[in-house]
C-alpha cells in the first residue's frame, strides 16, 4: 500500500499522456470483453441444448412427418416421450412481416420440458386450440395483448375450407427460450406456439397428419447417439424416412453453420490486446527511462531490486487495471450494439449476457499485459549502476 | 525556400529521425497493422463469398419461382408451368434451338458421417443447367449419363465432406455412386453434388422443382419475359434478375459478419487513434528542439503541420501494408465452408480499404499533435530538455 502513493505520483507524472494511454487500453478491453461476452453466448446457446433431447426430421428432403410415427417411435427402447410439431408459416400483414407459429401436441410436453410453458399455459391451450402463447420477445415486437387476433396469411389453399388466413386468440406470454432472447431477434427468439389440434381440425384433409418434426426425450444422454441410429435404421425403407440428431449436436451445428463470430471472436480480442500490448510497454519504458535517477535514489536508499521491481509492475499494471475494468464495462454498451446489428441482418445469435467470466479474464489479461509490459524498462534498471544513474551519467 | 520545398526538407528530416525513435514508431505500426489485419482478415470472408456469389454472368439471366416461394429448397413448380415458363419471350436458345433454361432444386441429404457435420445438398439441374454453367470443368471422373442413377460433386463438396469418383451417397432409394468432381470457377455450385434432375426427383418420390434460371437473349428482354409470366393466367409465378436473387442470398449471409468487420475495425481504430496521439505527442515533444530551431530559421508552421502529419501516415501506411500481408499470406485462398465452399480472399480492393483506414486514422490521431506543433512558439520549444 505504501507504494501507491508513488505510484499515482508517477502515472499522473504527464497527465495527457497517461489519459491517451488509459483510452487506448480501454478500447481495447472494450473490445476484448465484448469478443468474450459474444463468444460466451454462443457457448451458452449450444450448452442450453440438451443431449437427451433428440430432433427427428425426415431425411433427403425437407418435407413432413405422418404424426402416425409418434407411436412405433415411442416403443424404442430408451425413448421416453415423444412429441410433435407443425410449423405454419406465412405473413401477417405483407410479406415482409413473416411469422412461424409453432403448432405442439400434447406429447411435447414432456418431450420437450425445456419449452417455457406453466401448466396452466398447457391447460389453457387444450382448452382454446385457436390460441397462441407467444414469447416476450415475440410479443414485444408485434405489440399484441392478450386477448388480441393473430392472424397468419398462408399460400391459398392452406386451409379445408379453401381460405389461407389463420386467425389465432393471444391467450398469454412466455419467457424466451433460454439461450435466444429478446436483445437479438432472429427466428428463433421470435416463438409462439399454438395447438396442433388446430391444424388437424382447420387444415387441408391431405395435410392434418402432418408434423415439421419429431421430438423425442430419451432415459439417458448417453443412449442418444445409439437411440438416433436405433431410429434412423428403422425407418430408413419407410416413407420418408427419418433423420435424427441431437438437441445439443444440432445447436453446435447451428452455431458452426452461419458465419458467426464463435470460432474468430477469441483470434479478434486477442489482436486488440496486442495491439495496445506495445502501447503499454511504450509507456513504461519511457517513463522509466525518464525517471532512471529517481530509482538510482531509491535504490540508495536501500531499495531492493524485488521492491522496484513491485514498483515497476504496479506503476503498469494499474491503468491496465483500471482499463480492464472500464473496458468491461463499455464491453456492455457495445454487446447492445452487436445485438443490434444481429436485429437489421438476418442472422439470429444468441442473447448476449454480461458474463463474469468475462470479467476475470480482462483482469488476468491486464496483469499480463502489464507483467509483459514491465520485463523489458525491469531488465535495463536490474543492470543499471547507482551511481551513474545518480550522476546522470546514463 | 518555397513553402513546397520547406514541407518536403521538413518532413524529410522528421522520417530521417524515425530511427532514433523506432520504439515508439513501432508502437504505431504495430497497432495499425493489428487493425488493418483483423479489418481485412474478416472482409476476406465477404470478399470470398462475393466472388462465390454474385457471377458476372447472371447479369442477363432471370430466376423464376412459384408464387410466395424465394428459396433453393422450395419444390412448387409442377412441370406443366415449366413447360409454360419455357415458352415465355426472351430466352435465349442453344446450338440445337433448345431454350437456355433449367428446371431445379435443391435437396438436404443427411450427414456422410456422423449428426450434423455439415449440410450436404444435392442440386438436380437438367440438360440446359450444365450449358448454364460455361465454367463447369470435369476435374475427375466422367460427365452424368442421362437418366443414370449417378452423381457428380464439386469440389468443395468433395473437400468438405471427402468424397470423390468412387464414393457413394445414400438417397431414398440406396446408395448413388458418385462418378465426377467438377469444379466451377469458385462459383457456389461446387458445393453441391449434382444429379440429373427427373433421375432423382423419381428417386426422392416427391415431384416439383424450385427454380427455373433462364438465360435471356440480352438484359433489355427481362422486361417483357417478366411481364409475361406474371401475368399469365395460368401462372403464379415470381420473377427476379438473377443478380437481384444473387444479392438478397449474398445479403442475408453476409450482412451481420460484414457489418461486424466494420464495427470492429472502427473500435480497433479508435483505439490505435488514441495511442497515435500520444505517441505523436512524445515524437513531438522528442523533435522539439528540431522544431523550435526549424521556426527560428524561418520555417513556416505549416511545414512543420504536415510534417508530423506525414510522419503519422507513413507509420500508419508501413503497418497497413504489413497487416493486409499478414491478412493475405494466412487466409488470401483458404478454403471455408460456410453454407458452401468458397475460398477467402484479400482482394485488391480490401488492401485499399486496409490504407485507408490507417490512413484516415493515423490523420486523425495526428491532427492535434500536428497543430500543437505548428503553433509551438520557437522560444519555448528551445527550451525543452
Amino acid at each position: 500500500m505504501k507504494f501507491l502513493p508513488l505510484v499515482w505520483a508517477s502515472l499522473w507524472r504527464n497527465r495527457a499522456e497517461s489519459a491517451l494511454t488509459l483510452l487506448a487500453l480501454s478500447v481495447a478491453f472494450a473490445l476484448f470483453g465484448t469478443m468474450l461476452t459474444l463468444n460466451a453466448a454462443y457457448q451458452r446457446s449450444i450448452d442450453d441444448a440438451r443431449m437427451d433431447r433428440l430432433i427427428v426430421a425426415c431425411a433427403f428432403d425437407c418435407g413432413v412427418i405422418p404424426l402416425g410415427y409418434r407411436e412405433p417411435l415411442a416403443r424404442i427402447a430408451g425413448v421416453t416421450a415423444v412429441g410433435a410439431e407443425l410449423w405454419l408459416g406465412g405473413w401477417q400483414q405483407d410479406e415482409r412481416h413473416p411469422i412461424v407459429v409453432t403448432l405442439v401436441d400434447e406429447g411435447l410436453r414432456s418431450a420437450w420440458p425445456e419449452l417455457p410453458m406453466s401448466a396452466a399455459d398447457w391447460r389453457a391451450l387444450d382448452v382454446a386450440p385457436a390460441g397462441i402463447f407467444l414469447s416476450r420477445s415475440a410479443a414485444a415486437r408485434r405489440n399484441v395483448r392478450i386477448g388480441d387476433t393473430l392472424t397468419v396469411n398462408t399460400l391459398p389453399g392452406s386451409r379445408a375450407d379453401g381460405s389461407s388466413a389463420w386467425p389465432f386468440t393471444v391467450l398469454g406470454f412466455i419467457p424466451d427460450p433460454p439461450g435466444w432472447g429478446p436483445s437479438t431477434g432472429g427466428p428463433a427468439s421470435d416463438m409462439i406456439v399454438g395447438n396442433l389440434r388446430y391444424s388437424q381440425n382447420a387444415g387441408r384433409p391431405d395435410e392434418r397428419d402432418d408434423a415439421t418434426s419429431l421430438r423425442v426425450a430419451v432415459d439417458r444422454p448417453e443412449h442418444a447417439r445409439a437411440v438416433c441410429r436405433e431410429i434412423e435404421a428403422r425407418f430408413t425403407n419407410a416413407t420418408p424416412a427419418l433423420y435424427c440428431v441431437p438437441a445439443r449436436e444440432d445447436a453446435q451445428e447451428l452455431a458452426d453453420a452461419n458465419i458467426n463470430m464463435r470460432q474468430i471472436s477469441l483470434g479478434i480480442g486477442a489482436a486488440g490486446l496486442f495491439m495496445i500490448l506495445f502501447l503499454c510497454a511504450n509507456g513504461i519504458a519511457e517513463s522509466v527511462r525518464e525517471r532512471l535517477p529517481e530509482f538510482g535514489v531509491l535504490k540508495a536508499v536501500g531499495y531492493r531490486d524485488g521492491r522496484i521491481a513491485v514498483l515497476v509492475l504496479l506503476e503498469a499494471a494499474v491503468p491496465t487495471l483500471l482499463a480492464a475494468l472500464v473496458g468491461t464495462a463499455l464491453a456492455l454498451g457495445v454487446s447492445v450494439l452487436v445485438a443490434r446489428l444481429a436485429l437489421k441482418g438476418v442472422i439470429n445469435m444468441p442473447e448476449m449476457q454480461a458474463s463474469p467470466a468475462a470479467f476475470g479474464w480482462a483482469l488476468a489479461a491486464a496483469l499480463v499485459i502489464a507483467l509483459l509490459s514491465a520485463v523489458t524498462p525491469l531488465y535495463r534498471l536490474w543492470r543499471s549502476d547507482v551511481a551513474a544513474v545518480i550522476a546522470g551519467r546514463r | 525556400m518555397s513553402e513546397l520545398r520547406q514541407i518536403a526538407a521538413v518532413c524529410l528530416l522528421g522520417i530521417s529521425g524515425l530511427r532514433d525513435r523506432y520504439a515508439t514508431a513501432l508502437v504505431v505500426v504495430v497497432g495499425m497493422a493489428c487493425v488493418v489485419g483483423v479489418l481485412t482478415s474478416m472482409l476476406s470472408v465477404t470478399a470470398g463469398l462475393a466472388r462465390a456469389y454474385l457471377r458476372p454472368e447472371d447479369a442477363t439471366r432471370a430466376v423464376v419461382w412459384r408464387g410466395g416461394a424465394r428459396f433453393d429448397q422450395a419444390r412448387g413448380l409442377q412441370p406443366d408451368a415449366i413447360a409454360t415458363i419455357l415458352d415465355a419471350p426472351g430466352i435465349a436458345r442453344g446450338t440445337d434451338g433448345t431454350p437456355l433454361a433449367d428446371a431445379e432444386f435443391l435437396m438436404w441429404l443427411p450427414p456422410v458421417v456422423g449428426f450434423a457435420d455439415g449440410s450436404l445438398q444435392l442440386r438436380g439441374v437438367g440438360p440446359a443447367g450444365f450449358a448454364l454453367r460455361p465454367d463447369l470443368r470435369m476435374v475427375a471422373g466422367r460427365p452424368l449419363g442421362a437418366g443414370k442413377r449417378e452423381l457428380l460433386v464439386g469440389v468443395g463438396a468433395a473437400r468438405k465432406f471427402g468424397l470423390g469418383v468412387g464414393s457413394e451417397v445414400r438417397l431414398r432409394d440406396g446408395a448413388w455412386p458418385i462418378v465426377g468432381v467438377f469444379s466451377c470457377g469458385g462459383d457456389t455450385m461446387e458445393s453441391y453434388l449434382v444429379g440429373d434432375a427427373l433421375t432423382v426427383m423419381a428417386a426422392r418420390r416427391r415431384a416439383g422443382f424450385a427454380q427455373v434460371i433462364a438465360q435471356l437473349v440480352d438484359d433489355r428482354a427481362y422486361p417483357e419475359f417478366q411481364r409475361w409470366l406474371t401475368e399469365n393466367p395460368a401462372l403464379s409465378v415470381y420473377v427476379e434478375r438473377k443478380t437481384d436473387y444473387d444479392q438478397r442470398a449474398f445479403g442475408i449471409k453476409t450482412a451481420f459478419f460484414t457489418r461486424m468487420a466494420y464495427l470492429i475495425g472502427a473500435i480497433m481504430a479508435l483505439g490505435a487513434m488514441f495511442g497515435v496521439v500520444k505517441i505523436m505527442y512524445g515524437s513531438l515533444r522528442a523533435r522539439a528542439r528540431e522544431i523550435g530551431t526549424l521556426r527560428a530559421i524561418g520555417f513556416g508552421a505549416t511545414p512543420v503541420v504536415v510534417s508530423v502529419l506525414a510522419e503519422a501516415a507513413l507509420l500508419a501506411v508501413i503497418g497497413a501494408l504489413l497487416g493486409a500481408a499478414t491478412a493475405w499470406l494466412i487466409f488470401d485462398g483458404r478454403d471455408l465452408w460456410v453454407w458452401g465452399a468458397f475460398r477467402l480472399r484479400v482482394s485488391p480492393s480490401l488492401w485499399a480499404l486496409g490504407l485507408v483506414w490507417a490512413l484516415v486514422t493515423s490523420i486523425l490521431g495526428g491532427l492535434f499533435p500536428a497543430l500543437r506543433a505548428g503553433r509551438l512558439p520557437p522560444v519555448e520549444a528551445l527550451r525543452v530538455e
